[in-house]
């Protein structure tokens, strides 16, 4: 399951690892946008499979920021 | 007894069958009560009466001479709910799968215009097997009469739609034209076409469930209000939702005693915002320590989670509550935000619901994506719908409130009666780093030390603007509070505002980019 922004922002942040377990809403990474730093949760209850994206890089919602299995 | 009365009780007692056991036990086994259970257990005991249990189709096209659909396929009556008339509509989806058909639609169409005329809420369950094909335009038209009675309606009593079942195709118009949409989780389902279609005209394979469930339409769509576990969660918070309005538009919504001191001070909120203003925090957390007992009825929690709308109680008074929810998206309003405030304001100005607003916001979403989404249309509604509200508005600036999103949370001048501020409030056109590089911009990058420039001239800009007290010297702010007066100010404010009145001159509506 693919973990994705809810807005475009700079990644700040991941706040998990490669192999981490994580239950639905954990937050996983933070972007900064708008002013704000915004918390990304995670979709769903798994694994962190693969992170997809780096700090200081800029995402928006339809780039993947890491993969959940 | 007379043979006569022994017929009528015949009679009434073939409908309250409805569609017969085996019917009733499919009904059962779906996980669904039957549309009679729902109507006694909605009513308070023994005050349901029906209305036009005889009624019958008059079609003989495809199998439908003489066919019998005991009351049409949907139960009609008024009765009392919490002490107060309410007029109801059940779907009975084991009386021919609760088929809306010609007759069907004219029972609910002349419920909904009674209700409009006594002054008294409608409640429709929604449990239908779509539209009675067989009868061609007559069940067509009869989806006008129902939409243009809800419509005529709508805005002079509060209107609730109970989606218990399914409710696919144009029908489907029927509970999202209402003010609240509930949705049980597990059998309700709402969609403009449902899979069988989809796949015939689109070629897309997907379920029922997917395509209409709560997770489509609580939390993608935003058509969906209030998601309930089961037929007699959905009553329960029917019941509960229905307290906080007013019968009519011409009453105000009933006070209630909640035992809450209106003066009450709450130190628990000096200091709960951090401190560094680019942390979030969860705006809930300040809400149910403000309202009365902390009780707080959220509308769509799902749907567009940077903004929290929902009912709560300020000294026993019904008032609608929008605040920003700087947790999710950083409290910024985006197109889905916009239209989540603006319909929940116009529905608080319509009942006589005053409104407190709670701003923690950065600004209206930039960039391409909700430029293209077209947020100056969707936020435009907010703007409107506050600036057209003639109820009680009371403001409270918690943190952050920036530019346009300043407007559109409801400020001084859109229209709050009064605003508040914590000392934490920035107020202002945009942020100082923003400010200086533009007005600066020259002088930086002329400077031999443009570091030091900039961060000086940031500094300056915050030291004059980023603070409640610039809008306070203007006016715009009517006091600067301690966090743990909020509560107190609010109450104090709204018995300030009890009787206000507000004289405009005629027009038919506003032009609201709708």
């Amino acid at each position: 399951m693919n973990v994705t922004a809810p807005m475009v922002g700079k990644l700040i942040s991941l706040d998990v690892k490669v192999g981490d377990p994580v239950k639905k809403n954990d937050v996983v990474a933070t972007i900064e946008a708008m002013k704000m730093f915004v918390k990304i949760y995670a979709p769903a209850d798994g694994r962190v499979k693969e992170i997809t994206s780096s700090p200081d890089s800029v995402v928006n919602p339809e780039s993947v920021i890491m993969v959940l299995e | 007894m007379r043979e006569i009365y022994k017929e009528l009780a015949q009679r009434k007692e073939k409908i309250r069958q409805m569609g017969g056991e085996k019917a009733v036990a499919n009904q059962k086994k779906a996980g669904k009560w039957t549309a009679r259970e729902r109507i006694e257990y909605f009513f308070d005991p023994g005050t349901f009466t029906e209305i036009a249990p005889f009624l019958k189709h008059r079609s003989t096209a495809f199998g439908m001479a003489g066919k019998d659909v005991p009351a049409e396929g949907v139960v009609v009556g008024y009765g009392k709910v919490n002490g107060r008339m309410v007029m109801a509509a059940a779907e009975d989806y084991t009386a021919m799968a609760g088929t809306f058909g010609e007759y069907h639609g004219k029972k609910f169409a002349q419920a909904i215009d009674m209700a409009k005329e006594m002054g008294i809420p409608f409640v429709g369950m929604n449990d239908s097997g779509g539209a009675r094909l067989q009868e061609g335009i007559d069940t067509l038209e009869a989806y006008a009469w129902l939409f243009k009675s809800q419509n005529l309606a709508s805005g002079i009593i509060p209107q609730l739609a109970l989606l218990m079942g399914p409710c696919l195709g144009g029908q489907a118009y029927h509970p999202v034209m209402q003010d609240f949409v509930f949705q049980c989780r597990k059998t309700g389902f709402m969609g403009i076409a449902g899979p069988a279609f989809v796949k015939t005209q689109l070629g897309v394979d997907i379920d029922l469930e997917t395509l209409c469930g709560i997770e489509a339409h609580a939390v993608k769509s935003g058509c969906t209000h209030v998601v309930v576990e089961d037929d007699k969660d959905c009553l329960e918070k029917t019941k509960e939702l229905l307290n906080f309005f007013p019968q009519n538009n011409k009453e105000k919504p009933a006070r209630v005693e909640t035992g809450d001191d209106p003066l009450r001070l709450v130190p628990e909120l000096d200091g709960l915002v951090p401190e560094h203003t680019l942390m979030p925090y969860d705006m809930h957390e300040i809400l149910f320590k403000i309202v009365d007992n902390g009780y707080f009825f959220e509308i769509s929690p799902d749907f567009a989670k940077n903004v929290i709308v929902g009912f709560a109680r300020f000294n026993g008074r019904s008032t609608g509550v929008v605040a920003s929810q700087p947790n999710w998206m950083g409290g910024v309003i985006d197109c889905n935000a916009a239209d989540k405030v603006a319909r929940f304001v116009r529905f608080c100005d319509l009942f006589n619901i005053p409104l407190v607003n709670i701003h923690d916001t950065p600004a209206f979403m930039i960039g391409p994506f909700e430029e293209w989404k077209g947020i100056l249309r969707h936020g435009a509604k907010m703007l409107y719908a506050y600036i057209d509200a003639t109820v009680p508005k009371v403001s409270v600036i918690i943190r952050k409130s920036f530019a346009g999103a300043y407007l559109g949370m409801c400020c001084k001048d859109t229209g709050a009666d009064l605003v508040f501020a914590w000392p934490e409030a920035t107020v202002t056109i945009v942020g100082a780093e923003t400010a200086a590089s533009v007005i600066f911009a020259k002088e930086i990058k002329g400077a031999e030390n443009p570091e030091e420039v900039k961060a000086t001239r940031i500094k300056e800009y915050r030291d004059l603007y980023e603070n409640p007290y610039s809008a306070a010297e203007r006016g715009y702010i009517d006091d600067v509070i301690m966090p743990s007066e909020t509560r107190k100010q609010i109450c104090s404010a709204l018995d300030l505002l009890e009787n206000k009145t507000v004289a405009r001159p005629w027009r038919k509506f506003s032009n609201i980019n709708m």
